[in-house]
């Protein structure tokens, strides 16, 4: 009968490459006279008030930030991340 | 996420601050740069920021001192399935297999399709995909490639440039296509062959969706294919009905779904959504109702009389129009009789008049930036009449009138995220915005004119309805054919 012939159909899915996954990077021992940078991108509710209690609150650390009103993050260079030792990423767009 | 990752492979341990319901879209974008599982730390939409960093600021910092678990500490490959036959069956058990859904957890909270739009398709069998090929001289095996070089247009908020002979990748997840899975979704959504060479111009746009508040998806065609295909422009265009505008504005959201790897809170994470993208929207232009001397659309993209193209528009807003009877609007326009004639103060006087004048001060009230203007043939006929002989000069006009002071804009949500709000320089000026004065005034209308967009349609029945941003990125329908 008609309707149990068999077809075969084609996959409309897009094509993938296969991907990669990675360890994370170790975690630091302590954050005493490490530089953290703090890269704000997001909801200056959050990241005003964040910034503030990070320096007051956690003075033996050397804070560092770039900020932005769009979605992508301002980068660290190359050079810049020879000398940060941990990244917070403030994206609550 | 590829700055993540882009730290985390050098060894700069990472956490990232964001809400808990986006936390599907960091897990799934994660996975697509190598790190599916970046430490995250989630904020409160409600709580107010100074009260809220005192719940978590601790376990932020945590994140960069606890040691790593097994499971972060590993790596590992994923190779998804690429066979070219999803599945074998009969018709029913096609249809079963092509329309099951799977629940997408919170802010979804809910099933969702997995290969389809929510309704039912026309199940992709070999045969009927072969059809569908006699659509294109493109051999199937084709990678989807750009056709020519794109350029942003200079009033175009944001853009990109890819060359000639790039491969197309669809956002958000960069997966590619070739002819044939383009034309097996032709089929899905019910598009005959001669549809298959605007089907694949628009998906050399890569069908983009909203990652953000309520992106809407369009297309729009110009040129000799209208009529070809026999595209609606006319009365209901936007609605129901036609054989050829409803497959064809399907087609964008079940490639975007296939081919991009769109979900609703996965990856798209438009707020509410857009009706637009809903069996999706697919307009075009008539020609016939240009008035003399204003361009098509296909020219205002340098491309011939003769060329067809599709464009493709993502916008942050619906559709809109602007109150008026059309019984008014004719009443202004024949003998000055009316509101409309009582406000643009023509009391009495027979036109042609600039009905623009009623119909832009809400235009940027509430949102700034370049709109898309589709009117009926015989209102562009009459703002020709006036002395505008070219759409130019209608965007230089809409242009003009947006000019605001600063103190309003400043008094909005959005900042100018080309110049990186408040951090830069403003374009006009050339001063940084911190430095101008409040009275400094500065168009809503975007940094140029030609973001605007007018399309003329064949309707009788006097209106102008507006979509909420300005023009897309027009794409070569013959490169498909």
């Amino acid at each position: 009968m008609a309707e149990k012939e068999v077809y075969k159909f084609l996959n409309p899915v897009g094509i993938q490459v296969p991907v990669e996954t990675y360890p994370l990077a170790p975690r630091l021992n302590s954050l005493d006279g490490k530089t953290i940078h703090f890269s704000i991108t997001g909801e200056p509710d959050i990241t005003i008030a964040l910034e503030k209690k990070l320096k007051m609150d956690f003075p033996n650390v050397n804070w560092t930030q770039k900020k932005t009103y769009g979605t992508n993050p301002v980068q660290l260079s190359d050079e810049e991340m020879k000398t940060t030792d941990g990244v917070i990423l403030g994206v609550c767009w | 996420m590829p700055y993540i990752a882009r730290l985390e492979k050098a060894g700069i341990p990472t956490v990232l601050l964001d809400f808990e319901d986006q936390l599907n879209m960091v897990q799934h974008t994660g996975l697509q740069y190598g790190f599916p599982n970046v430490r995250t730390v989630h904020a409160s939409r409600t709580v107010p920021g100074p009260e809220d960093v005192e719940i978590w600021t601790d376990e932020l910092l945590e994140a960069l001192t606890r040691p790593l678990t097994e499971e972060e500490n590993k790596g590992s490959k994923v190779e998804p399935s690429q066979d070219r036959i999803i599945f074998e069956g009969t018709l029913d058990e096609a249809q079963t297999f092509f329309q099951q859904a799977r629940v997408v957890p919170v802010p979804v909270d809910s099933p969702i399709s997995i290969y389809t739009d929510g309704l039912p398709i026309i199940v992709p069998t070999e045969d009927k995909v072969k059809e569908m090929l006699t659509g294109t001289s493109h051999q199937p095996d084709e990678l989807i490639t750009y056709q020519r070089d794109i350029k942003p247009r200079p009033g175009m908020m944001m853009g990109v440039t890819r060359d000639k002979g790039d491969v197309v990748r669809f956002h958000p997840n960069d997966w590619t296509a070739t002819v044939e899975k383009v034309a097996t979704i032709a089929v899905m959504a019910g598009c005959k062959p001669e549809h298959l060479p605007v089907v694949l111009a628009i998906a050399e746009s890569g069908c983009r969706t909203g990652t953000t508040v309520m992106n809407s998806q369009a297309v729009c065609l110009s040129g000799p294919i209208v009529k070809e295909i026999e595209i609606n422009t006319g009365c209901g265009m936007f609605g129901p009905g036609s054989p050829a505008n409803a497959p064809i504005g399907r087609v964008y959201q079940l490639m975007a779904i296939n081919l991009s790897g769109s979900v609703p809170g996965i990856n798209r994470m438009s707020s509410l959504g857009s009706p637009f993208n809903n069996g999706g929207t697919c307009f075009a232009e008539s020609t016939a109702g240009l008035p003399p001397g204003w361009k098509g659309l296909n020219e205002e993209y340098d491309f011939k009389k003769d060329e067809s193209v599709v464009m493709t528009m993502g916008f942050e807003g619906g559709l809109s129009g602007r109150q008026f009877s059309p019984g008014g609007y004719r009443a202004l326009q024949k003998s000055g009789h009316g509101g409309i004639a009582r406000r643009l103060d023509v009391k009495g006087v027979p036109g042609p008049h600039n009905w623009l004048e009623y119909y832009t001060p809400s235009l940027w009230a509430n949102r700034e930036g370049a709109v898309t203007l589709i009117m009926v043939a015989e209102m562009a006929q009459h703002l020709y009449d006036y002395g505008f002989k070219s759409k130019e000069e209608v965007y230089q006009w809409l242009w003009k009138q947006s000019f605001m002071p600063l103190k309003d804009y400043r008094n909005r949500s959005w900042v100018d995220l080309t110049t990186n709000g408040w951090m830069g320089i403003e374009r006009i000026s050339g001063k940084h915005w911190k430095e101008l004065d409040d009275d400094y005034l500065l168009p809503f209308n975007g940094n140029t004119p030609d973001g605007n967009c007018i399309i003329v349609a064949s309707s009788e029945e006097e209106i102008c309805l507006n979509l909420e941003g300005g023009r897309g990125t027009a794409y070569s329908i013959d490169a498909w054919r």
